[in-house]
């Protein structure tokens, strides 16, 4: 039976989101998952990522339609909102169960 | 809904936009008032007076403090909209500064109505209890733990203050605790907001 569940986890593993497995937007996902909304600084901040690399990792997030990028005035400046979209959440969270699913069984097979 | 994990990293999230110094700072303001009015108020000015000379100079020093975060530190954190879950929390911490002002104006009132209980120290339960509680709850709902250890410290200056001054009889005792503390937030305050400036600096996007 443990045998099963295993190998479906496994076998889970295998359709896993590539988009969201990728650390550097795992990072992103994950920080935006915890705000409503937040601008590239606090993402360069918390990410630890380069300019450059956060923007390409944005730009992807982007075209699957997990994040959602708005472009605005504050103080006269250009200021960009990054906000996770429902279903950049659910793809987060889909990939979330299905890697806590795979460790827990790691987990409890080792004990 | 959030999960464990996220959770932690929210509140992580959530506590590192208070870099900076500004706790301390506020907590350096809040002890100015509590201690320059009792100076000018024995002195010869009277209580009104007294609070309503130090009340220009928290507003400016609060002044300052909004403008520096609003200018300095949030350009170099970056600007978020926290979740309604964290906003809701927030809202909750505002009831609990009422709620003790109200215990402590009761309780205050009972104390000085009964003359047996009317005590050097027993006087100071209300101004010591109070702090503790509010930074207690804002160290509860804020997820900073150190607001714990800042209450203690707030709610133990007046009993302090005044056993010092059964000691060694002087009428500055108390309100130099009061602001000989208030410094040493300031001076903290000072050595965290220059510990950030190192650490962040401001990122053109």
């Amino acid at each position: 039976m443990e045998n099963r569940e295993a190998t479906d986890s496994i076998s889970e593993v295998m359709n896993i989101d590539r988009l969201v497995h990728s650390p550097a937007r795992l990072a992103i996902l994950t920080y935006l998952s915890v705000v409503e909304e937040g601008d590239a600084v606090y993402l360069l901040n918390q990410t630890g990522l380069t300019w450059g690399n956060l923007s390409a990792n944005v730009t992807r997030l982007q075209e699957a339609g997990y994040i959602e990028v708005n472009k605005e005035f504050k103080d006269k400046k250009p200021h960009t909102l990054l906000k996770l979209t429902d279903r950049g959440r659910k793809a987060f969270h889909d990939y979330q169960g299905k890697m806590d699913a795979l460790l827990h069984i790691k987990k409890s097979k080792s004990k | 809904m959030l999960t464990l994990n996220e959770k932690k990293i929210e509140s992580r999230v959530f506590t590192s936009f208070f870099q900076g110094g500004f706790i301390e700072a506020f907590m350096g303001i809040f002890l100015l008032q509590l201690g320059l009015p009792v100076i000018f108020s024995r002195s010869g000015f009277g209580d009104m007076q007294s609070a309503l000379f130090v009340l220009p100079i928290a507003l400016i020093l609060l002044a300052v403090i909004f403008l520096v975060r609003r200018f300095v530190v949030i350009p170099r954190l970056g600007r978020v909209k926290f979740l309604p879950e964290r906003r809701r929390r927030l809202s909750k911490l505002i009831i609990v500064p009422i709620l003790t002002l109200i215990a402590s104006a009761i309780v205050g009132y009972i104390l000085n109505e009964n003359a047996s209980m009317r005590n050097i120290f027993i006087g100071q339960i209300p101004f010591s209890l109070s702090p503790i509680i509010v930074f207690g709850a804002a160290a509860y709902f804020l997820d900073m733990k150190r607001l714990y250890i800042y209450g203690a410290i707030v709610g133990l200056i007046m009993p302090l203050g005044k056993y010092l001054e059964t000691i060694i009889v002087s009428r500055d005792i108390l309100p130099g605790t009061i602001l000989f503390t208030a410094f040493v937030f300031f001076g903290i305050a000072t050595v965290f907001f220059v510990a950030f400036l190192k650490k962040y600096h401001v990122t053109k996007v």
